[in-house]
């Protein structure tokens, strides 16, 4: 890449956007410690051309929240784009399928989506996250006693409570089958892996016809909704679309395209997070456990460090510029939120994990401005209900191997594929 | 130029001159009243940039809209009837506003 550099008359220190061989450590799809390359990629060259992605990599915290925050300069269209280019395979198998949504909200751009947030908002605010708090905490406490009843003292806290809790929340507030958790699981790996992930054309296949039977079941929903109305989230979408909000049914689909899958994936990372991190922190761990206040704080602490969502695409509309480097029109950019949470020019010592750090809630693991995460309240609220039950009803909990811990590969998704603990003695 | 009066739930007042069209959320986190966490941006998600206007500047306000009014069930503070979320409102010319800040945003 130093060639590239002298001929782009760029400083090979690297200051200008070409990335050097090493890419500073960084490896777009590798999940396991990405930490100490986004340190590197800070200090080193805070906007970094990947050319194994096409991708501008911004790593600073005023950088990062710039971008998000000038929508009309940085676009959300390709927020939902494969990385990887869509093989003909799959491509077939969508088209035959019917397969034509593309974004709920998240790569839609105002006025439309402005419009199309304005009436999901409606039908996504704090009293129903609240009306749904009792059987959040009723369904977790099922799940602690299943697994604490196990006669081995061993569990997996992604298996045995973060993976149903809020897959059976999310279904229930749009009105789906709750006895389909799997099948959810299922499509919204396949929905990760065709949109973030690194496959090869033959691997898309069968997430391919994962999401033909995924966008079927969206159209369905709309369609039950007219027919039979309801008290959930999809009859309240219809009905204001029949009382004149201006709302398509392909637009509600595409919304519960999105929520489907968006409202559990990354709350099910979340409290695995939570419960990975801080055990292994263990004088954390005991905090809480005397303290249970301070479990919002921990889940903010838990969301800077270490985030569902460390990297989010925009692509720009006009020649531009970040941090002093030129990004060209057309341009797209991956914001690493993992590594702006850890920026020491707005964290204090940014390494460490420190549940009463004063400015945690200024992480941007839920994005900021204009497409900010439309769920953060309901994803602290389950992920708060998980720790105050877990932590008063298994105190003596200890992670297993937690150094070993693998997780997914993908661009944007940092998920731990397992949790493993184990305890001395359950309470009553 | 508008100005902002904001006390704290201690009792302190900052005043701050604002500009026309900014939001007073913007004009408090651009000025360091830390009191305004909004962090979300503005974008009516977070519930955290809540403030309680006085009594005699209620009237000069804009109404509140519907999504203004569902999020102020999510405050960490309880709401009261003189309850806005700074981010909708919009500083006009002349104007001279007092709010005072929750304990707490969290």
């Amino acid at each position: 890449m130093s060639s590239n550099n002298v001929a782009a008359g760029v400083c090979p220190m690297g200051h200008g956007a070409a990335a050097p061989a090493d890419h500073h450590g960084y490896e777009p799809f590798t999940m396991e410690n990405p930490f100490p390359s986004y340190t590197n990629l800070r200090n080193e060259q805070p906007v970094m051309f990947d050319e194994r992605v096409g991708l501008y990599v911004v790593t600073r915290y005023d950088d990062v929240k710039a971008v998000f925050e000038d929508w009309e300069t940085f676009s959300s269209e390709n927020a939902q784009a494969p990385v990887r280019k869509r093989g003909p395979q799959a491509t077939k198998i969508m088209n035959d399928g019917g397969f034509t949504t593309y974004s709920g909200l998240s790569a839609r751009r105002p006025p439309e989506h402005t419009r199309i947030r304005a009436i999901a908002q409606k039908a996504f605010t704090p009293r129903r996250f609240k009306a749904l708090e009792p059987s959040i905490r009723a369904n977790v406490i099922d799940s602690i006693e299943v697994m604490s009843a196990r006669e081995s003292g061993t569990g997996d806290i992604v298996k045995d409570l973060a993976y149903a809790i809020p897959t059976i929340t999310i279904l229930t507030l749009i009105g789906a089958d709750t006895s389909q958790v799997d099948t959810y699981k299922r499509w919204s790996d396949s929905r990760a892996a065709m949109t973030w992930g690194d496959l090869s054309d033959e691997e898309q296949i069968p997430h391919a016809h994962n999401l033909v039977e995924y966008w079927a079941e969206c159209l369905r929903l709309v369609a039950h909704a007219h027919e039979h109305g309801g008290d959930n989230l999809t009859a309240d979408l219809v009905k204001a679309q029949s009382e004149g909000a201006e709302i398509t049914d392909h637009e509600i689909a595409s919304l519960l395209y999105s929520l489907l899958f968006a409202g559990h994936e990354t709350t099910t990372t979340l409290i695995s997070n939570c419960v990975r991190v801080l055990l292994s922190h263990r004088e954390a761990w005991e905090q809480v456990v005397h303290n249970p206040k301070a479990i919002s704080a921990a889940i903010d602490e838990v969301l800077r460090y270490s985030g569902s969502i460390v990297g989010w695409r925009r692509k720009a509309l006009k020649d531009t510029e970040v941090a002093g480097v030129k990004i060209p029109e057309g341009a797209e950019l991956l914001l690493l939120m993992g590594a702006a949470n850890r920026d020491e020019n707005r964290f204090q010592d940014p390494e460490a994990f420190d549940i009463a750090r004063p400015n945690a809630r200024e992480h941007l693991s839920f994005g900021f401005g204009i497409h900010y995460c439309l769920g953060n309240m309901l994803a602290k609220l389950q992920a708060k209900i998980a720790l105050e039950e877990l932590t008063s009803r298994i105190p003596s909990l200890e992670l297993i191997d937690g150094e070993g811990i693998e997780f997914r590969k993908n661009l944007s998704f940092r998920v731990p594929e397992y949790v493993n603990v184990s305890w001395k003695e359950a309470q009553a | 130029m508008p100005t902002v009066h904001f006390t704290d739930a201690a009792g302190a007042t900052t005043t701050i001159n604002a500009n026309t069209g900014d939001s007073v959320m913007e004009t408090a986190v651009r000025n360091g009243v830390t009191a305004i966490v909004a962090e979300c941006g503005g974008s009516l998600s977070c519930a955290t940039c809540h403030v309680f206007v006085a009594e005699s500047d209620l009237p000069t306000l804009e109404p509140m809209g519907e999504m203004e009014d569902e999020m102020l069930y999510g405050t960490a503070v309880d709401r009261e009837d003189n309850s806005r979320l700074s981010c909708q409102l919009r500083m006009t010319e002349g104007q001279d506003l007092h709010v005072t800040t929750p304990e707490t945003q969290v």
